[in-house]
Order: C-alpha cells, then structure tokens, then sequence
C-alpha cells in the first residue's frame, strides 16, 4: 500500500480513538479541572493530528509555519484579557 | 516596446512552492481561526462570570454529535485521499473520494438540522439562556463554513467531471482540501468546548 495513504488511515483511526476517549473522559467522576485539562489536551493533540498530517503542515517552509503559528499565542493573549477582565466587570 | 511578463520565484522563497491560491487559502484560514477564538473565548469568559451554567449532556445529545464528529473525521480522511489520488495521477479515485466527502457534508449538515430541531422542540431555543445563545451562534457559525465547504467540493466535483485535474494541476483540490481540514479542526476545538467541557 502507498506510504501515504497507510499514514492517513493510521491518523484517521488515532482521531477516532481520541474523540471516543475524550467523551469517555466527559462521563467519567473526576475533579472538574482535571476534566477540562484532559479533554484540552486530546484536542489540541487531535487538531495537531489534523494539521500535521492532513494539511500537510510538516511540509511547509519554516516561515509559513510561524506565520500560521500566530493565532495561537494571539487567541491565549486575547483569552488572559477577557479573564482578567472579569473581576471588574460590575465595578462603575 | 516588449516587457518581460515572466516571473521567477526566487531560491530563497520564504514560501517554498506554494501558489497564491494557497497563501490566500491559508490566510483565510488565520482569519478565520482568529473568528472562531473570538466566538469561543467570548463564550468561556460569560461562562467564567456566571453563577449557574447547564451540564452540556444534559441538554445536548453527545452520543449523536460524537457520532458527527467521526464523521468529520472520515470526510477529512477521504479529502486528503482526494488528494493522493490525483498527485499519482488517478482522476477516478479523486472523483471517488471528492462525493464521499461531500457526502459526509452533508449527512454532517442533515444531523445538525435534526439536532437543532428537537432541542428547539424542547424549548432549548436562543432566547432561552445564554449557553443556548452560545450554542446556537458557534455551531451556526460553523455550520455555514461546513455548508460553504459542501458548496466548494460540489464546483470542484465538477470540474473534476470535466477532467480538469491531472498529476500536473491538483492546485484547486489541495486549496479545497486545506479548507475542508481547517473547518474539521475547528469542530474538535466546538464539540469539545461546547459539548463536553
């Protein structure tokens, strides 16, 4: 079989079993904070798993790949603004 | 008076190969990325403020959208296929794989129309809450990118029929199918901030 082609399936089948432990996770009693930092974690690793292989991410030129790294810190800032936002919210 | 029109990618491109098509592609997809942050930071911060917020499952049919996402999956699977099939000069496979994708959009759209309708059935609407308002705004959002995506693999779908594509010129069917991937990587980042978190 082309080398590709058994890389896609073996990714596909790897999203699968993260998405089927991600809603494992969902229904399982732990503390709330190791949930969510669980279910982040699959997904983020699930999202790379698409942009590495599929997009084909890992073939690009190094400035394309920095240039498409700049949502992730951009949202992270944009995400500390809001939550610290918050306390204050109801002061005038 | 003759003007040399040719233009010649220098050695030390920053951006390798890739078209302008893609760049533009890609472009979009940063844009895009950043529209969706907003959507779901914006969420997270109400969420952060509020003093009571519903259990996501039970409201929301999980199993039924975990189904979805595998879905998505799949269709992501057989748009890189898509792909592979006519770099190696196969414009059958690339026909094959381009309806089943489509497919896959569309029973994707056709379960969240279903969804949509009975939670609205059961009094979950966009006035009822501001989870239902965030709800409804993100998975909307993303519907009309998955909704666009369909309309984008129909024209190439076509112009696949026409036999457009060869070995040589797959450019529109990678362009297409970085689309296709980024609105699957969104929707892990929804079901998982909207569903199961």
């Amino acid at each position: 079989m082309d080398e590709h082609k058994t890389l896609y399936i073996k990714n596909a089948i790897g999203l699968a079993i993260l998405t089927i432990l991600e809603v494992g996770i969902s229904y399982i009693d732990i503390s709330r904070t190791s949930q969510i930092v669980l279910l982040m974690a699959f997904a983020c690793t699930k999202m790379m798993m698409v942009a590495w292989v599929y997009m084909h991410v890992q073939h690009e030129t190094k400035t394309l790949k920095w240039i498409l790294f700049i949502p992730i810190p951009a949202g992270i800032l944009f995400a500390a603004a809001l939550m610290y936002d918050i306390p204050f919210r109801w002061v005038v | 008076m003759s003007q040399n029109t040719s233009f010649v990618v220098p050695a030390n491109d920053p951006f390798g190969k890739a078209t302008n098509g893609k760049l533009g592609m890609w472009l979009l997809i940063i844009v895009d990325g950043l529209s969706f942050s907003g959507l779901l930071i914006a969420g997270a911060a109400l969420r952060a403020s509020s003093t009571s917020w519903p259990v996501a499952g039970e409201v929301l049919n999980i199993p039924l959208t975990a189904f979805n996402t595998f879905l998505l999956i799949c269709t992501s699977f057989t748009m890189v296929m898509a792909l592979n099939s006519i770099q190696h000069g196969n414009s059958k496979g690339l026909k094959k794989y381009l309806f089943y994708t489509l497919l896959g959009g569309v029973i994707f759209l056709g379960i969240q129309i279903y969804e949509y309708y009975h939670l609205i059935e059961s009094g979950f609407t966009i006035s009822s809450s501001m989870y239902a308002s965030i709800f409804y705004v993100t998975t909307c959002f993303h519907g009309l990118h998955v909704l666009s995506g369909v309309i984008y693999i129909t024209c190439i779908l076509w112009q696949a029929m026409k036999e457009k594509y060869s070995a040589d010129n797959w450019d529109h069917v990678e362009i297409l199918g970085l689309f296709w991937h980024f609105v699957d990587l969104v929707w892990i980042l929804v079901f998982t901030i909207i569903y199961l978190v």
